[in-house]
């Protein structure tokens, strides 16, 4: 009889993020096909935070209990998520036994330009110094993800025994689908959390949200946007200020560039924009994380793409439903069908 | 021009600022401090220290940003980096002590986002080989000293004892006695609430320093040798002068119980424990071989690890151009006080009358001083008056500071006039090592010329007295060999002929006139003089025949209804002098100038003293001259003794004592003295 394979999760709880919006989706899809434990490790590197209420929530609906402090952690699989939690500690609690190790690399190890963003050489060896496995694989959330997680093993043969999964483990997006306007206006905006990282410079805010767009609402920016890096014609709304939903009604287009040190490694929040039926526009390499659903270009071009579909409400709507429709490569089914190697390989061993 | 910031907004941070800022303006570079990162406790001595780099942020002007403590960043320094717009083309360093790969790529990661672009990263515990055991902020850098520093004959020891230290008895006895060893000059250094203690003790005598009274290069600059005492090495503030000294090549004992110096591999050398073998230390090993010892330690690799100039490389930044080599010519900046009225101006201007190179005179002065000494033909920077509009009171000080500070040179010799020692003076000393000469004439009230005062007198090389006609009110209120008394600073004869003046008066008022009087009662500053004006007024206008002159500084205050008086005419002058030997009496206030005029230039006068708290004591002057019946004192209020006293000179009283005045012996008048006593200082 072929007995259930068991997945045991590990992750720092506190994660504000996406890591733990990921991880909540993710667990309702692996819970009806596998015996799922849940771990958390707390950090330095959260100190003072709580349990983030999505993981909570998540949590609490499938009535899986949120295990800490377990010395030992054994199951055919062993996922760790996200392991920049272990950037500032010095040593990696329980023991961690396993079939397939699998840490999925929810943060860009590399920064554009090359350089690393945090010390994963150090989280990969506190996790191999505590983890006895068959087989220790990244696996990356994304295409652009993927990248500069292979960069950085490339540059650090020490870690040659570490394998990437060949299907990545993308974020599950099965948000509710709106259907776009049929009349879209110069309306634009962008929501994300507070970070530096998120916000380019401000030359580049003002091409993006100039004063003759009729609306621009940024949500999340409210410590960073004041004084002189504020503007009149800006909605600064702060984080959490309004219901994603009530926002999403202020605009019709999405335009999301980051600091130009930094990459999102998924990017959540343009999935939500797509899916909420709006037109999402980011750089070339987050539009490549979400082909088909993410319009590419630079600030330069934001206008001119605006003014495009503004003229054209008809292409406004194609292009928008044919985006949600590439969106359905995140759904839950598209995510079981990537790791469909790895719970095979899983199952076969179970048997 | 360098940004320097602090990865987190704190006092040590700021404190440390400033440390760095100083030894990078000392290079030569060009550095400002963000006016916007002051903290809240912000003491005055800070304020000071930080003057000459504390600015408004102007984005387009900065080339690079130095971040140190960049192992902690606050998003509040991030967001004003952001805020301020650099150029792309703005070199950004973040220099730290970064405790791991995180801390560092932590670190530049930080910054990468708000600015959008990349940092560079300085892991200081990765270059330097050991570190001060101290917490520091600033890198602690080795400046670059061309030539080993000389140690001066009569050496000057810095001792750095912690505030705990005066709690034993033996402490204060055992200081006091190293500081009667003619074989050095003993400083002491503690926590501010140590100096006050040592104030009020019977040790007074000690020159205490406090931690944070003047930068550490500056004190390093004046130190010949440094020991310290305590249980570690006692804050960043002393470990860079300790790091500044070691770059002199001046020695420096560790005497601290861990050892922390040596041990960190710091080239020091280690000292007795007990302050009590401190001196036999110094004397028999330290101050013999100073210099072998300060040269050994300059090429310790300890030292070149961390000097300037491999940082500058390092951080990017050009080394600083190389200063004219032609330094300017030396000359004396005299710095009169204003107080009340322009006497210490005046003075000051007599004896740079009596130089023998004139041209090497040059003055700074408060606005009201500066056409009187222009009007003499002497160059004139313009000091900052005080001001009501700030809270501190001392603000304008801190910007005559930067004056100074900009205008002197270490060959300049400052001659200062006045009672009170601004700290303007005291710092930029300190700073320049000039010359420096205290103009300080006598008869103060008591309670005017205080024990900090007296302390004060230290910084200077020498102590001009000019002395009071009379003996009796020369009095002593220090001794020393820096005091030299002189005669009596008057001006000399005004060489013009007092009929001829009297004519051109007749011409130029239109007016017939035999007898003349002056009436020098002061521009209403110190005290409200309308009343006996009035008086006088008065009396003159029912003499025919009686032109009176109102004699007043040309920015004064006169009543308008002294105007109406026949007979009586104001007088807006710097020329009083030319007035009064052409008059048959004068009536004034006894300042130390007029007095000395009147005196010498035998003129009968009828003295009204000024009695404001914060003026010298007028009327012991005015009583030495009339109880020798060589002039009258009516007193302010005496206002029928003021009639009868006009009366009386007009009776013949007048002529009396001119006589007596012209048989008189007075001493030899000291400006060529001074000005002789002054120039001799300077370096040819």
């Amino acid at each position: 009889m072929a007995a259930t394979p068991t997945i045991a999760c590990i992750v720092e709880p506190r994660f504000p993020g996406g890591t733990s919006s990921a991880v909540a989706r993710e667990l309702a899809v692996l819970r009806d096909r596998f015996a799922v434990e849940v771990h958390g490790i707390g950090s330095r590197m959260f100190r003072d935070r709580p349990v983030a209420p999505v993981l909570e929530r998540a949590l609490d609906d499938l009535r899986l209990p949120l295990r800490m402090g377990a010395p030992q952690i054994s199951a055919d699989l062993v996922v760790v998520h996200n392991p920049s939690f272990l950037k500032f500690d010095e040593d990696l609690a329980p023991r961690i036994v396993a079939r397939e190790l699998v840490v999925v690399t929810h943060e860009n190890m590399l920064r554009p330009g090359g350089l690393e963003a945090f010390d994963a050489a150090h989280c990969l060896r506190l996790i191999d110094r505590s983890s006895l496995a068959l087989r220790k694989s990244l696996a990356p959330v994304s295409a652009y993800n993927r990248s500069t997680v292979a960069d950085w093993l490339a540059a650090h043969p020490d870690f040659a025994g570490w394998g990437l999964l060949d299907g990545d483990w993308t974020n599950i997006c099965d948000f509710d689908i709106e259907p776009p306007t049929e009349r879209p206006a110069d309306r634009r905006g962008r929501h994300s959390r507070p970070g530096f990282e998120k916000f380019p410079a401000a030359e580049v805010m003002d091409i993006c949200f100039p004063a003759h767009a009729e609306e621009n609402v940024i949500l999340g920016g409210d410590s960073l946007l004041t004084g002189e890096t504020s503007r009149p014609h800006w909605r600064i709304i702060p984080f959490r200020g309004i219901e994603i939903d009530s926002y999403f009604k202020m605009i019709d287009f999405m335009v999301y560039f980051t600091a130009a040190t930094w990459r999102e490694s998924f990017g959540r929040v343009l999935a939500e924009g797509v899916a909420a039926g709006k037109v999402v526009i980011s750089d070339p390499d987050t539009a490549s994380i979400f082909a088909g659903a993410v319009m590419p270009g630079r600030p330069e071009d934001v206008d001119g793409i605006v003014a495009g579909f503004v003229e054209a409400p008809s292409r406004y709507v194609d292009h928008v439903l044919s985006a949600q429709e590439a969106l359905t490569a995140f759904s839950a089914d598209a995510f079981l069908a990537r790791q469909a190697p790895l719970f095979e390989r899983l199952s076969r061993r179970a048997a | 021009m360098i940004l320097l910031e602090a990865g987190r907004r704190s006092e040590r941070g700021f404190d440390a600022k400033m440390i760095f800022a100083a030894q990078l303006s000392d290079r030569g570079h060009a550095v400002v401090i963000d006016e916007e990162t002051v903290p809240d406790k912000f003491e005055r001595s800070q304020k000071y220290e930080v003057a000459p780099y504390l600015a408004r942020i102007d984005g387009p002007r900065i080339s690079t940003v130095l971040m140190i403590g960049a192992e902690d960043i606050d998003d509040a320094t991030l967001a004003r980096l952001r805020g301020l717009g650099l150029g792309p083309d703005v070199r950004v360093v973040a220099i730290g002590r970064f405790p791991d790969r995180q801390s560092e790529i932590g670190a530049r990661s930080r910054l990468a986002y708000a600015l959008g672009r990349e940092p560079g990263t300085f892991n200081i515990s990765d270059h330097y080989k050991g570190d001060l055991h101290v917490t520091a902020l600033s890198p602690l850098a080795a400046l670059e000293i061309p030539a080993a520093a000389s140690i001066a004959d009569v050496p000057e020891v810095f001792l750095f004892l912690p505030a705990e230290w005066l709690d034993e008895p033996q402490t204060l006895p055992i200081l006091a006695a190293f500081d009667n060893v003619p074989g050095f000059r003993l400083n002491v250094v503690m926590p501010s609430a140590g100096k006050d203690v040592v104030k009020r003790s019977r040790y007074t005598g000690l020159n205490v320093f406090g931690y944070s009274e003047l930068g550490p290069s500056i004190l390093a600059r004046r130190a010949d040798v440094a020991v310290f005492y305590g249980d570690a090495v006692p804050g960043e503030r002393m470990a860079a002068l300790a790091v500044d000294l070691m770059a002199s090549g001046k020695p420096v004992v560790d005497c601290t119980q861990n050892a922390s110096f040596q041990t960190s591999g710091a080239p020091v050398l280690r000292g007795p424990e007990e302050l009590a073998a401190l001196q036999n230390f110094l004397e028999f090993t330290v101050l013999v071989n100073a210099d072998s010892i300060g040269r050994e330690a300059r090429l310790s690799p300890w030292l070149e690890a961390r000097r300037l100039s491999k940082l500058e490389a390092e951080f990017g930044l050009a080394p600083p151009a190389r200063p004219d080599p032609v330094a300017p010519d030396a000359r004396v900046l005299f710095m009169p006080t204003n107080g009340n009225g322009l006497g210490h101006a005046q003075r000051c201007a007599l004896i740079a009358d009596e130089f023998e190179k004139p041209e090497r005179a040059s003055f700074a002065a408060f606005p009201t001083c500066v056409p009187l000494i222009k009007g003499r033909g002497f160059p004139c920077l313009p000091l900052v008056q005080k001001s009501p509009d700030f809270p501190e009171d001392y603000a304008n000080d801190i910007v005559n500071y930067l004056r100074l500070r900009r205008t002197l040179s270490p060959a300049d010799h400052l001659v200062f006039d006045g009672g009170y020692v601004f700290e303007s003076i005291f710092r930029t000393i300190h700073e320049t090592g000039c010359r420096a000469t205290w103009i300080r004439r006598g008869l103060w009230r008591p309670g005017q010329i205080s024990e900090a005062q007296i302390e004060r007198e230290r910084i200077f090389n020498r102590i001009i007295l000019p002395g009071e006609a009379f003996e009796e009110l020369n009095a002593d209120y220090s001794q020393g060999h820096r005091m030299r008394r002189v005669g009596p600073i008057v001006q000399p004869t005004p060489g013009t002929d007092p009929a001829g003046v009297r004519t051109r008066l007749a011409r130029m008022l239109g007016v017939e006139f035999d007898s003349l009087v002056v009436t020098m009662l002061g521009g209403g500053v110190a005290a409200d003089r309308s009343a006996q004006l009035q008086r006088v007024c008065g009396l003159l206008a029912r003499r025919p025949g009686c032109l009176h002159l109102i004699v007043v500084w040309p920015n004064s205050k006169i009543a308008p209804g002294i105007y109406g008086w026949e007979n009586t005419h104001v007088v807006r002058t710097h020329n009083s002098l030319a007035l009064c030997t052409a008059a048959d009496f004068v009536v004034s206030a006894v300042g130390y100038n007029s007095f000395h005029e009147l005196m010498y230039h035998r003129i009968p006068s009828i003295f009204v003293p000024q009695v404001a708290p914060y003026m010298d004591d007028q009327e012991r002057r005015a009583r030495a001259a009339s109880d020798r019946d060589l002039a009258v004192t009516v007193l302010a209020h005496e206002l029928l003794g003021l009639e009868r006293a006009v009366s009386g000179m007009f009776a013949g009283q007048g002529a009396e004592i001119r006589q007596r005045l012209e048989a008189l012996e007075l001493p030899e008048t000291g400006n060529r003295a001074a000005a002789g006593l002054i120039e001799e200082e300077l370096c040819p």
